[in-house]
């Protein structure tokens, strides 16, 4: 019974991966958690992992683009914090069904959950090859977000990956970790900003004109 | 991915009650204790009592009685059985009708509580309240609704109603939260609130709907595609899911293992992994369910137990199959009912060991030395692997049962060299990390042996600090090894480690004749150092012929650098070294030297001895005529330091030797010694015209003396600069008048201007003239300033006094002694600043009064 309580272990952040058949979904999450790049089987229903970002938890889940399953996927996106939709870059179909068949299962995700529009297999463009354009990409990303706090987006929420090499991926992920993680824990921010200022003022400052001196003057002449 | 986690063991065979009628079939069946009830087909519900009884193979196998059975007359089949021990009830649906019966004689309860249009219900085994005669049940009814009831011995009491959409086929309860399988949907229900949340959707055409409750709030479906999926209670999923087959007909879980029945097989899946583990066909199987950690299995007439295999012995198979992994995270998280925390452990590290060894044959090299770790091998385990690497004298046999099957490296490693070479690097690193941990504790000489023996055999630098620091080696066995593989140095090192210094000069004195060859070895400096280090006479006078034969000024550190703290003996007093060493005349310089300059012995003997022996050297360099200059000049400059430095040697002697040669700078220095200034400065003056150094022989002659006798130095001087009678008088005038203008030193004003010739022009000396009067006007006014302050002062101290002895003392006869309390005889006594009087031999110091204890300082204004 240890082990699965300790497989329990509440996680901070849910983040979920959609997208078409064979966008490289499972590649993605694997370069990322393994560092290394390989084949893989088709995702059954779907896989999970868990990452330690800092002192949180993350629970990164991995779900199969068969059609098939396109009713457990929903299920799967429920509490997720934040959503990686991923496409073929060199294949537009596989971004239309993120605006046709995936955006719509992430209404049982929370809220203000981030969406995050991947494109894959960057290293596989050939001039020419390109079937979604950068703009078109960037822009449908800044859609899907627009209920978002744009003052906490300090970029769009669009990145071009590519599992083979490694480009962008860590990225990816680092974004999705500082604009979710840090915001869930409030008191974690305030606590620690207060540390900052209570350490500014206990540090002397030389070259820092003295608060104090200027009263003190005035009680001296007085 | 197999591994054999349970048995298939008949439980009860060919019902025997249905005998007569064949189309008898089982419907369901309930396991509580060793009772286990079946609903039949034809409105049946029978009672066995089934023992299991470990048979002498080491098996379970099962024996069953009858104890009666109930027909319910409803010709209907029995849907559902649950006994409720606690009620001493067994809950029956049969015909949608949910009724009780008596546990034991299959009655129907008295007050014949029911409730109908029951499609399915299940217990709640993590019941909110908490009564414990009573069960919580939750029914799904006909109609889309479920219901709560809490059941009594005789009561069905109703909790609760919720509407579903739709009407609930399978239902699972843990807390406030049933799972309930729609028609076409999964949902989670809080009946406290009512709440319904959506999971996911599922083809009854296709799926046959599974809720199976597997741990508290957590529960497992059957989802499309033959998916095992995990929902918690609050509707999201924390595993991922399980592929199962088709057909799936019945879940059952009993930790770590998922078993799950379709039309062919009895599937096992792990929930660490979600992985299959086991398959076991089984044809025609109905129902499966688990009973308190027990699954059962029912076919139409047979009646199966899924007997888990011990978890231990599925470790063992998993090892055997190389699944190291695997079998150590099943160890880890097995059921460890009845074995207390640390049997486990001994358990448990035993895997841990074996699979240390597996991993150590498949070259995991990291994976095996964490396991050789945590699972605390005993490393002579390991080593043993190792020929010829264990100790000679060590008895040790392998442990029984054996941890592994490898009968050493070379089997292993089938002569690939590389590979050899592999486990040898691994065995060094490990010994390395547990030599001097609590892991290495108690096999210090078995460490130490191997790792010299694997040092020895690749030349490891290591060897040297291995054998030098407080080894454990066996000398025998270590010795043959080392000599096997030609370490010499480390030999001599062992030797010397194990106090045989004799064999290990004996290694070292061939290894500088070159008579054998060992790279380590630092040479002749290392062998001196041993010999000047060891406190053994013999040993040293053994061998110092032949160290100094090999080098003079080297080897003579072995008498030079003895310990400090080595006490002196009769074999190495100087007399006796200076006599031997009588044939190595640099030997005898650097001994004497060292005698002399650091030992700082004052003898005259060898003062003259290390003079005449410098002399000598340079003597032998003048002679010969091309010897380079500043050889020459090093060698007399030694003789010269010496000189000047020594004052025990016999000066009259070297001097009659040194005025041979006329070596004029000698001769200063000597005429110096002999206190014949004069003479000295005049060589210095007029040989060497070295009016630097005639100065420095001032300051170097009058050091530790007192100013006068530096002045008259100076004075001499001077006086040799001045000297009427030189004929090249002149030539000396610069060096005269550079001599006084510097101010070097004091003169007597008077006798230099009685010196200074008449013809000198006041400009000439002026810079010293003025020098000195104003020197001597600054004295005067110093003389005079402290001459005033003492007068002050005495004024002071005497005003001080008179203060003190104005008041008058009046004697009587009361008074007394403050110290001894009796009266005053004599007309003398003494009184302290603070009043306190006392007789003359009461006062034993003045300085502190002998009642308070007072000090009174001399100059204290208070006193």
């Amino acid at each position: 019974m240890t082990a699965s309580s300790a497989d329990k272990r509440k996680a901070d952040l849910k983040v979920i991966i959609l997208g078409d058949f064979a966008v490289g979904k499972t590649s993605l999450i694997c370069r990322y958690i393994e560092g290394k790049f390989r084949a893989h089987e088709t995702t059954i229903g779907a896989a999970f992992f868990l990452k330690q970002w800092g002192s949180y938890n993350v629970a990164v889940w991995d779900t199969a683009g068969d059609e098939k399953y396109t009713g457990l996927q929903s299920f799967y996106c429920r509490n997720a914090g934040a959503a990686i939709l991923a496409f073929d870059l060199n294949h537009e179909s596989s971004f239309e069904s993120l605006w046709a068949r995936f955006l719509p299962l992430l209404d049982n995700a929370n809220e203000d959950c981030l969406k995050v529009v991947v494109g894959t297999k960057l290293d596989m463009l050939q001039p020419g090859s390109r079937e979604v354009t950068q703009e078109e990409a960037r822009r449908f990303a800044r859609e899907i977000n627009s209920n978002l706090d744009q003052k906490k987006l300090d970029r769009d929420p669009y990145f071009e990956t590519s599992s083979k090499t490694g480009m962008n991926v860590t990225e990816m992920f680092e974004f999705i970790y500082q604009y979710c993680l840090p915001l869930s824990e409030d008191k974690k921010i305030s606590s620690l900003a207060t540390k900052r200022t209570s350490a500014s003022t206990s540090t002397v400052d030389l070259n820092k004109p003295a608060v104090s001196a200027p009263q003190r003057t005035k009680c001296c002449f007085r | 991915m197999s591994i054999k986690a349970f048995e298939l063991v008949p439980a009860i065979e060919r019902l025997k009650l249905m005998s007569d009628k064949a189309r008898t079939q089982i419907e369901c069946i309930d396991v509580c204790g060793k009772n286990l009830y079946i609903g039949t087909n034809d409105c049946f519900v029978v009672h066995y009592i089934l023992e299991g009884r470990p048979t002498q193979a080491g098996r379970l196998a099962f024996h069953s009685e009858k104890q009666g059975h109930k027909y319910l007359a409803l010709k209907k089949p029995i849907d559902q059985l649950k006994a409720a021990s606690a009620l001493n009830r067994i809950l029956v649906l049969c015909d949608h009708t949910l009724t009780l019966l008596n546990m034991m004689d299959l009655e129907p309860v008295m007050s014949g509580a029911k409730v109908k249009g029951v499609t399915y219900f299940c217990l709640n085994d993590n019941p909110v309240r908490g009564n414990p005669f009573s069960v919580e049940v939750c029914v799904a009814l006909k109609k889309k609704q479920i219901q709560v009831y809490t059941i009594t011995e005789d009561r069905i009491i109703h909790v609760k109603d919720v509407s579903i959409p739709e009407q609930a086929n399978q239902i699972g309860i843990d807390g406030h939260f049933i799972c309930a399988a729609l028609a076409s949907q999964y949902c989670m229900v809080n009946f406290e609130t009512g709440q319904i949340q959506d999971l996911f959707p599922y083809d009854s055409e296709s799926t046959k709907p599974v809720v199976k409750r597997i741990s508290k709030e957590e529960f497992l479906l059957s989802g499309p595609n033959a998916l095992g999926m995990f929902v918690t209670s609050e509707g999201i999923s924390q595993r991922p899911p399980m592929q199962w087959s088709d057909n799936l007909l019945g879940v059952s879980y009993v930790h770590p293992y998922i078993v799950s029945l379709n039309d062919e097989f009895i599937t096992v899946h792990s929930i660490l992994d979600q992985q299959q583990k086991q398959a076991i066909p089984f044809q025609g199987g109905s129902t499966i369910g688990d009973f308190d950690g027990r699954v059962f299995i029912s076919s139409a007439k047979e009646i199966y137990a899924l007997v888990p295999v011990a978890w231990e012995k599925q470790v063992q198979a998993l090892l055997a199959d190389k699944r190291v992994q695997e079998a150590l995270d099943l160890a880890k998280n097995a059921n460890h009912a009845g074995l207390s925390k640390d049997k486990f452990l001994k358990i448990y590290r035993r895997f841990q060991q074996q699979a240390a060894f597996i991993e150590f044959s498949q070259q995991n090299f990291d994976e095996a030395k964490e396991l050789f770790k945590e699972g605390k091998v005993d490393v002579r385990e390991l080593i043993s692997l190792y020929p010829g690497l264990m100790p000679s004298s060590s008895n040790f046999t392998r442990s029984i049962p054996v941890l592994h099957e490898i009968a050493d490296i070379n089997n292993l490693s089938k002569d690939n060299d590389e590979m050899k070479k592999d486990y040898k690097r691994f065995l060094r690193n490990y010994l390395e990390e547990i030599k001097g941990t609590t892991d290495g504790h108690g096999f210090k000489q078995v460490i130490d042996t191997a790792l010299l023996k694997l040092y020895a055999e690749i030349n490891w630098p290591e060897l040297i600090p291995l054998i030098a620091v407080d080894t454990g080696c066996d000398l025998k066995d270590s010795v043959e090894w080392l000599e096997k593989y030609e370490r010499y140095h480390a030999l001599g090192l062992l030797f010397k480690y194990h106090g045989e210094n004799d064999k290990a000069m004996q290694i070292w004195a061939r290894l500088v004749n070159g008579e054998i060859k060992d790279e380590l070895f630092p040479g002749l400096q290392f062998v001196v150092e041993f010999l000047s280090n060891i406190n053994d006479p013999e040993l040293v006078w053994k061998y110092i012929d032949w160290a100094l034969e090999k080098d003079q000024e080297l080897s003579v550190k072995i008498f030079t650098e003895r310990p400090s703290n080595e006490p002196p003996t009769e074999r190495f007093r100087p007399e006796t070294v200076i006599d031997y060493l009588h044939r190595f005349p640099k030997a005898v310089i650097a001994y004497l030297e060292y005698l002399i300059f650091q030992k700082k012995l004052e003898k005259e003997k060898y003062h003259t001895h290390l003079a005449v022996l410098y002399l000598d050297s340079v003597l032998q360099l003048m002679k010969n005529n091309n010897v380079k200059k500043e050889h020459l000049d090093n060698a007399r400059s030694k003789l010269r330091h010496m000189l000047q430095l020594s004052n025990m040697y016999r000066v009259q002697l070297i001097l009659g030797k040194v005025k041979e040669q006329d070596m004029h700078a000698e001769c200063a220095i000597l005429y110096g010694k002999l206190e014949e200034h004069d003479k000295a400065m005049r060589i210095l003056v007029h040989k060497l015209k070295d009016y630097v150094a005639a100065e420095n022989y001032c300051f170097v002659n009058s050091q530790g003396k007192d100013p006068t006798y530096r002045k008259r130095l100076f004075h001499i001087l001077l006086g040799v600069y001045l000297d009427p009678n030189n004929e090249r008088k002149d030539l000396l005038v610069t060096p005269a008048v550079e001599l006084l203008n510097r101010n070097v030193t004091e003169f007597d004003t008077a006798k230099v201007l009685q010196l200074l010739p008449e013809n000198w022009s006041v400009q000439l000396v002026k810079q010293f003239l003025s020098q000195t009067v104003r020197k001597s006007m600054n004295f005067q006014r110093t003389v005079r300033i402290e001459r005033m302050i003492a007068r002050g002062e005495n004024l002071w101290v005497k005003e001080a006094c008179i203060a003190m002895q104005k008041s008058p003392v009046q004697m009587n006869d009361d008074k007394m002694c403050a110290v001894c309390n009796r009266a005053f005889s004599d007309p003398t006594f003494v009184r302290y600043p603070n009043g306190v009087i006392t007789h003359v031999h009461c006062a034993k110091n003045k300085h502190v009064c002998p009642v308070t204890g007072k000090l009174f300082s001399i100059c204290s204004k208070n006193s």
